[in-house]
């Protein structure tokens, strides 16, 4: 677990926040892309229309993926208490 | 015997719901002593990385991603899928973006509710109470359409009439929730979410079998192109699916009953594993039922007779299933508008009696005895909760319109207010106050006067609307003290700056 003052712990959550706002662009650009992008060409997987499959199913596995990418890779551990003692009297 | 096997399985569901509640309150006896709401209210910080994604998750499913979301998926196919998809971002964006902040503020200033954070950022009592009455209000809204619903199935399931359905159904939501409060709540909406899976894997199997396998079920499905198509041959517009994009996706970040979940969890590694386990839970529900929705077409080409797109899932459970795995599946959409209910309903109370009642103790400046508090909640919770029941034995229309509101109404108040307020610095109390009211009567009125928005969702205005006042507001208003901007904005400032606690308002 990092140890971080209470300003340091911000910088970090920024970051954190931002992050999380990249993951949910990309996924939202995915699913126009994978759907209506694709819904012209006449294509199948599983039986099933192709971009059906590859925009719902595809977006889920990829939200797991990043937001798993997100928490072991951006994501710090940190004590979320109060135990900052800077700039206190 | 045919409805002794089906109400079997629910009826053990809803025994196991009770207990849950009655033995967490046994449990809890020394916490409450000590500090009585932060225990009953947000579950003294405990909850674990699984239990905070599956509370998270069952207090979003509501009875409507089980019942009607699949039965219009029924009627339009993969479109109402794709639609579906947009609640992805449901679980990870709200822990993502708020979690830690709010996990790390809620233990410096000592706040168990949304309001205690509204209240210290924006130093307003006034916009505090706004809040808690917006809370309050489509809470109940939601609740009375749940308990309605689910009292609904619950009948048809056991074969008795409504009332006495809904006092079943209702009454055990209510007990287990005013007995245990939010760790209850966070234990049986964990009990929830894997009925509603389970429920799911049921379902998909039976419609399968019942449908002659994939090719067949697609077989027939091709006799109805619109239904392969993501705009189901125009009837999903691409604006409506923008504003699906801001409705069940992105604004679903300011929805106080996820955003409380955010002062209730242990350490920063449960909240990394919620986000996983959410992202996975709420996709696997949402793709799945609507999934076999659509698949169900393939099962039933028309309507139940008298029916609407309501009555698929239902009739489906029913024609479909062995009564014994009938029991087991209707045990989901019950579980679904279950873990709504019970989390709406121990938010509301602790509107009530935190926010408003025991608020106004402290400003009195009388000690807050926590016996009085105790026993007041458990009540306040139970009140509330029969208020609704009663409400729903003959719903006045008014509740229609407010369920209607109540989501979007939530998120038009509450997205701005805490994104802005702990993200930009020069958000305050004008800003928030203007979008909040104006906000949420822009987003109430053009819905209720069926303002056409070229195909928008009132969503739109709400949220547009609310942001453009948010930031008029702030520009035009005084900003906030700056011990709250050392508070909430330290980055800001240079390392070692003293961070006050703000007195109480």
């Amino acid at each position: 677990m990092a140890k971080m003052s209470y300003r340091e712990k911000f910088i970090q959550m920024n970051k954190e926040a931002k992050a999380t706002w990249v993951v949910a662009i990309i996924l939202i650009a995915f699913w126009w892309i994978a759907g209506f992008g694709t819904a012209g060409m006449d294509y199948t997987l599983f039986q099933m229309p192709g971009w059906f499959v590859l925009s719902c199913f595809g977006i889920w596995i990829l939200s797991i993926v990043l937001v798993w990418f997100l928490t072991s890779k951006v994501f710090q551990d940190f004590s979320l208490e109060d135990d900052d003692t800077t700039g206190k009297e | 015997m045919q409805v002794f096997l089906v109400l079997a399985p629910v009826f053990l569901f809803l025994i196991v719901m009770l207990a849950v509640g009655f033995i967490i309150q046994k449990q809890s006896e020394k916490d409450r002593a000590v500090n009585f709401s932060k225990d009953y209210f947000i579950g003294g910080r405990s909850l674990g990385g699984f239990v905070l994604a599956m509370t998270l998750v069952a207090t979003y499913s509501s009875g409507s991603s089980f019942v009607g979301g699949p039965g219009v998926a029924w009627l339009r196919g993969f479109g109402w899928v794709y639609l579906a998809m947009t609640q992805v971002l449901a679980a990870f964006l709200v822990m993502g973006v708020m979690g830690k902040k709010m996990a790390v503020i809620s233990r410096k200033i000592d706040a168990v509710t949304v309001i205690d954070v509204i209240r210290v950022r924006y130093q307003s009592n006034v916009l505090a109470n706004i809040g808690a009455v917006l809370i309050v209000a489509f809470f109940c809204g939601t609740m009375v359409a749940q308990f309605i619903s689910g009292a609904n199935l619950f009948a048809a399931a056991a074969g008795i009439n409504y009332t006495l359905g809904l006092f079943i159904f209702a009454a055990v939501v209510v007990a287990f929730t005013s007995v245990g409060g939010f760790k209850a709540v966070a234990i049986t909406d964990t009990i929830c979410a894997i009925f509603m899976l389970v429920g799911l894997g049921v379902l998909t199997s039976a419609i399968l079998t019942q449908g002659g396998g994939m090719s067949a079920i697609m077989a027939t499905l091709k006799t109805q192109p619109q239904m392969l198509e993501p705009t189901s041959g125009g009837t999903i517009p691409v604006r409506l699916l923008i504003s699906f994009w801001m409705l069940s996706g992105v604004c679903t970040l300011g929805l106080p009953q996820s955003l409380v979940r955010n002062m209730s969890y242990k350490n920063s590694r449960s909240l990394h594993q919620a986000m996983i386990y959410g992202t996975i839970v709420v996709g696997a529900m949402m793709l799945g039922m609507h999934f076999i929705g659509v698949l169900s077409r393939g099962v039933l080409s028309a309507l139940p007779e008298g029916g609407t797109t309501d009555s698929v899932m239902p009739h489906l459970i029913v024609t479909c299933l062995s009564p014994v795995m009938a029991g087991i599946a209707i045990i989901a959409p019950l579980a679904a508008a279950i873990s709504t209910v019970s989390s709406l309903l121990i938010a509301a109370s602790s509107s009530i009696i935190k926010d408003v009642y025991q608020h106004s103790v402290e400003q009195s400046g009388a000690p807050v005895n926590q016996k009085t508090v105790a026993k007041f909640s458990v009540i306040a919770t139970a009140i509330i909760g029969l208020a609704c029941i009663v409400v729903a034995l003959k719903p006045p229309s008014i509740i229609v319109w407010i369920n209607m509101f109540a989501f979007g109404g939530l998120q038009t108040a509450f997205f701005w207010t805490f994104l802005l307020g702990f993200f930009w610095k020069k958000a305050n109390t004008a800003g928030a106050f203007l979008s909040m009211v104006g906000g949420v009567f822009a987003y109430c009125y053009s819905m209720w006067a069926k303002i056409p928005l070229a195909g928008f969702h009132q969503i739109v205005v709400g949220i547009g609307l609310g942001l453009v006042l948010f930031i008029i507001g702030s520009l035009i208003g005084k900003p906030n003290d700056e011990k709250i901007l050392k508070l909430f904005f330290p980055e800001t400032y240079p390392e070692g700056a003293k961070i006050e606690i703000p007195e109480r308002i």
